[in-house]
């Protein structure tokens, strides 16, 4: 009788039992997961996956072709260039040891570190970034970002680690355009056409990490490249999932699968501070931003013309209500089209102040004195009445509505357009049928911004599609552009800077901050983000063994 | 029947130039091309290098001579090279002098979208075919009622709103099951079976949630056509015969409630490659419907035009398919086709 009621008692209990670890081992997916306290320090070692997650798949590696941002997110990994941006966005040598600027500043001359190798161990020398410069001007190459290089009248290679190209006139921005140059090694390349090459899907280069594979639609991975220019890398192995929904992104994060994703502020200031599970393995940064928005007039159209009208409207809209309401506080007024921070910004400058009566006064000025019954202001009896045009962007698609409130409190009338990004661009704007858009632009690292306001950049497909035309800017930038001393440059952007904010062709609104969350187990991460944002240093970035993922590290 | 059946195939060669030219026309009414979404806000890139693109990729020629461009190359099965992926073959693989092998574009998305329809193509009859015969044999009484309410919650409800819900629920607060993609990151090292599961546990979540948005409209097809038939003077013979209920359902009413499903099936055939683009950003899948709406957005016109000629191609043999398959289920049609 007792034993086969202790058998039964037993089973029971080894059943629960087996239950409950199945439960508990479901549950604890992460060997790591609950146990370890990610917050405690630990020396640097090398080795360990990251595994972060991009919404776009590249196209292809090599990144003068592929001009997406997945692409060059990878291929950056991949390749060098002569030059790079260091932490706080000075230029520093990356392949090249050292470079001068002749007397007359039309020639650079490069020098190259020496024992340069590619990954497969050939020799990488100034043939290659000849071969690459001539590539990169080839009217075969379908790239669109030939222009800078073309200037080049003449790239020669004296030696194995001297390379020096000339210019007709100076030329500033060439520096610049070095830096965004990846290099391509001449001996696995010549020969191929460039646009149908099969090194576009497994693509050799000299940095810190070389393909390890790549599974179409699912995710590249990257493994420590040896033979690396710029010294190893501590962590061994980059694995980065094609997630086209942020929402899914966010997901896989929550269940410890990736190491790192860039949240929106909703994610950034609600979801992940009101979960303690979320803040205890997860490390939110903030960096600058990369671009501003903007709202910009159609300044051929009437009374768009009329400085009064542009600075009014300008007054008229509550930048820090924008960045309050759309990007929840996390954003920053920007009065010039560089970083805030950085050299190029004139410190001297800020943004126009919210202020309805100045607004109205200056529309008075401007001759729109009556009032309708619905409040609206009139010029000859008629109201300023027009589109905003913005894309599909929800961002801009939330700035857009408020702005149209702030100007109706002032008695303009606005109507939101929003449209698919082809479309825009072919129907408004390259043929310039618009009023007013409200788009963005990069904030660049190069401060020359010819392209954007030079009076001669207004033929269709050009950049000065609103019609920008002031004859002391086109001097500006044009000085600008011949001038390759930062200080003395420097000293024509602020000026250009200050009478661009006058003049107001565009409002300002604002420039978001990148919101990189990443998991704990990554060390090494600076924290606040130097101008640079945090990526300047991955190489340096560790994840202690005791935090590594059990499956993948091997 | 082959003289039929000819003919048929013949003429689906002018209905599918006519379908591919009015495709491109209207193709080509969107305004922008792949100049105006490439690289188009960079100021890096000058307008003088997006025109030489123009010209290399002809679409500064009229449009009708880019068609005629079009209709050459695809006569001799040519799809062409995209323009937005870094010239990469729009349907099925190249190899060069070297031996490497580049993967189509239409190659690489087509398996996994065919998989996912299938399975749940096989989800949704599975299903719907009991379903349909239980509402209608107890039509108006709470059974019906209850699977009626059912499919509809399945037929209304979001897609992607129950897919984030149900991912948070089986992949973030308990760990049953993957969050999204097709393959764990471990796949290549896992046994036969092992990479199945892997796959298998992968896709439940995509096949569910697009099989219960395709239920509503079976299991009433089912339902309204067993209806029908339950009212028929033949089965009222039957059950008169004596015959058990089974036997009557099963038997003499379910396969001829079954009949209209034919075109159903066979005009889901060119469904079969098209994806849903919200499914597959959702659950990262890399198939076919994202790729057409990628191609839609960067003016992709080679990718375009890749995969709606391939798309109504299906169709018109879907609808041969459907005709004959009738033709061979229904004697009364046969007599009218041969």
């Amino acid at each position: 009788m007792e034993r086969p009621l202790l058998l039964k008692h037993l089973s029971l209990r080894m059943g629960i039992l087996a239950c409950m670890v199945l439960l508990v081992s479901a549950c604890g997916k992460a060997p790591s997961g609950n146990a370890a306290d990610f917050d405690q320090s630990y020396p640097p070692t090398n080795g360990g996956t990251l595994i972060d997650a991009t919404i776009g798949e590249p196209s292809g590696l090599i990144p003068m072709i592929a001009g997406e941002a997945a692409a060059s997110a990878v291929a950056s990994n991949i390749f060098n260039s002569l030059l790079k941006y260091d932490k706080n966005l000075e230029l520093q040598g990356e392949l090249a040891k050292s470079w001068s600027v002749s007397p007359d500043q039309k020639t650079i001359t490069f020098k190259l570190k020496p024992g340069l190798k590619w990954a497969d161990g050939k020799p990488l020398t100034s043939a290659d970034v000849l071969f690459t410069w001539k590539l990169v001007t080839d009217d075969n190459t379908r790239t669109p970002y030939g222009a800078d290089y073309k200037l080049v009248i003449l790239a020669e290679t004296p030696d194995a680690t001297t390379f020096r190209v000339s210019y007709a006139n100076p030329y500033a921005p060439a520096l610049d355009s070095w830096a965004g140059l990846q290099i391509l090694p001449e001996h696995l390349l010549k020969g191929q056409d460039i646009n149908t090459t099969a090194f576009r899907f497994k693509p050799v280069g000299s940095h810190y990490y070389k393909l390890e594979e790549w599974k179409p639609g699912e995710r590249i991975s990257l493994v420590r490249n040896p033979n690396s220019t710029q010294g190893p890398p501590r962590i061994d192995r980059l694995v980065s999932r094609f997630i086209p929904d942020p929402a899914a992104q966010f997901l896989e994060l929550l269940a410890d699968n990736i190491d790192s994703m860039t949240l929106n502020p909703i994610q950034y200031s609600r979801i992940v501070p009101s979960r303690e599970d979320l803040q205890k393995k997860l490390a939110l940064y903030k960096e600058l931003g990369n671009n501003y928005t903007y709202l910009g007039f159609n300044l051929k159209h009437k009374p768009f013309d009329d400085i009064r009208v542009r600075q009014a409207i300008n007054y008229a809209i509550d930048k820090q209500e924008l960045i309050d309401g759309v990007l929840l506080g996390l954003g920053e007024p920007v009065s010039s089209p560089y970083k805030p921070g950085t050299r190029w910004t004139n410190p001297d400058l800020s943004p126009y102040p919210y202020d309805p009566n100045k607004a109205i006064a200056l529309m008075k000025a401007a001759g729109y004195t009556g009032r309708d019954k619905e409040g609206y202001l009139l010029r000859d009896g008629k109201r300023l009445s027009f589109d905003i045009l913005t894309n599909q962007n929800k961002q801009r698609e939330m700035s857009a509505v408020l702005v149209q409130r702030r100007l109706k409190e002032i008695g303009i009338e606005a109507r939101v357009r929003v449209m698919e990004w082809a479309s825009f661009i072919g129907r408004f704007i390259k043929t310039g049928d618009f009023d007013v858009v409200l788009l963005g632009w990069g904030l660049s690292l190069d401060p020359d911004q010819y392209s954007i306001w030079h009076s001669s950049q207004q033929a269709p497909g050009q950049f000065n599609f609103i019609g920008y035309n002031n004859p002391r800017v086109d001097k500006l930038l044009e000085q600008g552009r011949l001038e390759l001393n930062p200080d003395k440059r420097m000293k024509i952007y602020h000026e250009f800077a200050s009478i661009l904010l006058a003049d107001s062709p565009i409002v300002y609104l604002y420039t978001g901050y990148g919101l990189p969350a990443i998991h704990k187990r990554v060390k090494g991460i600076d924290n606040p983000a130097p101008p640079a944002g945090i990526g300047y240093n991955s190489y340096d970035w560790y994840i202690p063994p005791p935090l590594r993922r059990n499956e993948i590290s091997q | 029947m082959i003289r039929y059946l000819l003919k048929r195939l013949f003429w689906m060669v002018p209905l599918l130039v006519g379908i591919s030219l009015v495709s491109f026309l209207i193709m080509h009414l969107a305004p922008g091309d792949i100049t105006n979404t490439e690289a188009s806000f960079n100021p890096k890139a000058s307008e003088e290098s997006r025109q030489k693109l123009r010209e290399l990729y002809n679409l500064d020629k009229p449009v009708i001579v880019q068609y005629g461009l079009w209709l050459k190359r695809m006569v001799k099965l040519d799809f062409g090279t995209s323009f937005a992926s870094h010239q990469r073959p729009v349907f099925w693989e190249t190899k060069d002098a070297e031996g490497n092998v580049i993967k189509g574009m239409i190659q690489e998305a087509l398996p996994i979208t065919l998989l996912i329809n299938v399975l749940s193509l096989g989800l949704i009859i599975f299903a719907a075919v009991p379903l349909g015969v239980v509402s209608a044999i107890t039509q108006n009484r709470p059974p019906d009622r209850a699977i009626t309410l059912f499919v509809f919650i399945g037929f209304a409800i979001p897609g992607f709103w129950l897919a984030l819900m149900l991912m948070y629920w089986t992949g973030v607060v308990n760990d049953w099951l993957p969050i999204s993609g097709i393959h764990s990151l471990t796949h290549d090292k896992m046994s036969a079976w092992g990479q199945m599961w892997d796959t298998l546990t992968h896709l439940a979540l995509p096949v569910f949630i697009s099989g219960l948005s395709g239920l509503a409209g079976i299991s009433l097809f089912i339902r309204n056509g067993m209806l029908d038939v339950l009212h028929q003077d033949y089965i009222t013979t039957a059950r008169a015969k004596g015959l058990a209920e089974n036997t009557v359902v099963y038997r003499h009413a379910l396969r001829n409630a079954m009949l209209p499903l034919i075109t159903i099936l066979g005009l889901a055939i060119p469904g079969l490659i098209g994806g849903s683009v919200i499914a597959e950003s959702i659950f990262a899948i890399p198939g076919m419907g994202k790729l057409f709406y990628d191609a839609v957005l960067m003016r992709d016109f080679p990718v375009i035009m890749g995969i709606l000629t391939i798309g109504s191609a299906l169709t018109l043999l879907g609808n041969l398919i459907a005709d004959i398959a009738y033709a061979w289920a229904d004697p009364r049609v046969r007599r009218g086709v041969m």
